[in-house]
């Protein structure tokens, strides 16, 4: 076999496996830790809702898929299907809140209502309340 | 006179006191793809609802980004190859319950009830027509269903070569736990 088919066999072998494991790194990419990211922002979680309860749009573009740290008190803990903690968070509004949803295996008994607590979490947007998933406290 | 005025007085305290109007904010709504090449499965638990049953109308509303996959590249397929989830945030389901005359939402039970309404995905709004069931229990009421998309029928394109990895209709599944609607 000639050196030049050789070196070429092998540039093609090695441009496989690394296509290869790139797709398999990408397919299994776990999501990303909260408690190593630096927080692109961070607000009280009565700012946070008064921005979306001002501008829904401009609020939005500015946190929307961000992960935002927030700062603010217990108003209620809610347990959901699949035990899915949501932890209530009290804002200037009676009827808006923000809402932090965290993954199924958290422990709800480090959570009491009226306690102050940071959160992080990645913003999913506004409903009726601002959203937050994937939080972790720190 | 006097008796009327004191008549419609009551009247007021009786439809105050009944609670018509239900609510939840921690709803979940999940669908599941199974094909023979993979199992996908996205949850979103923040669900906010509105039951009024009064009228049998309900209202759903859900931010796409809310959706939670066990693999970090299948939620941002999701968002934004599928989805598109920057220019289309949300999707609403309003609807009727159709067989409400049979439901007694004064006492505990189960029912079976027939839903139909508007439901958008991805900006498309198909009429649809589910089947679910309520329970009517003490301090509020339970709503589930389960049912069948078909992603092309909301103008969600899915390319070839992952066609196959992703089901024709997908099962969404719909847990709601409601409660009254405090008036403040």
């Amino acid at each position: 076999m000639k050196p030049s088919v050789k070196i070429s066999l092998f540039v093609v072998f090695f441009l496989a496996l690394s296509g290869i494991l790139i797709a398999l790194y990408l397919f299994n990419m776990q999501h990303k830790d909260l408690q190593k990211v630096k927080p692109d922002f961070i607000i009280s979680a009565v700012d946070l809702q008064k921005a979306f309860e001002e501008n829904e749009t401009s609020a939005a573009s500015t946190y929307v898929n961000k992960v935002l740290e927030v700062t603010g008190t217990i108003e209620s803990v809610k347990t959901g299907e699949n035990n899915v903690l949501s932890i209530v968070l009290k804002t200037g509004s009676d009827l808006s809140t923000v809402i932090c949803t965290f993954p199924p295996e958290t422990d709800p008994a480090k959570f009491t209502s009226g306690k102050q607590i940071t959160v992080r979490g990645e913003c999913s947007g506004f409903l009726m309340d601002v959203l937050l998933n994937n939080c972790v406290t720190l | 006179m006097k008796r009327t005025i004191i008549l419609i007085a009551f009247s007021f305290l009786f439809f105050a006191s009944n609670a018509q109007k239900y609510m939840t904010r921690n709803g979940y709504i999940g669908f599941y793809s199974h094909t023979a090449g993979e199992d996908i499965k996205g949850d979103n638990n923040q669900v906010a609802s509105i039951l009024d049953t009064s009228t049998g109308e309900f209202v759903f509303q859900v931010l796409i980004k809310s959706f939670h996959f066990e693999k970090a590249l299948m939620e941002e397929h999701f968002n934004e190859n599928y989805m598109e989830s920057e220019k289309f945030p949300k999707s609403t389901f309003k609807g009727k319950i159709m067989n409400l005359a049979s439901i007694d939402f004064s006492k505990s039970g189960n029912y079976d009830v027939t839903v139909e309404g508007d439901l958008n995905i991805h900006n498309v709004t198909n009429k649809v027509t589910v089947k679910g069931n309520i329970e009517v229990i003490s301090g509020g009421i339970n709503a589930n269903s389960k049912f069948n998309i078909v992603p092309e029928d909301y103008k969600i394109n899915i390319p070839g070569v992952v066609r196959d990895n992703i089901a024709k209709n997908l099962e969404v599944t719909v847990t709601m736990k409601y409660l009254p609607v405090e008036n403040k």
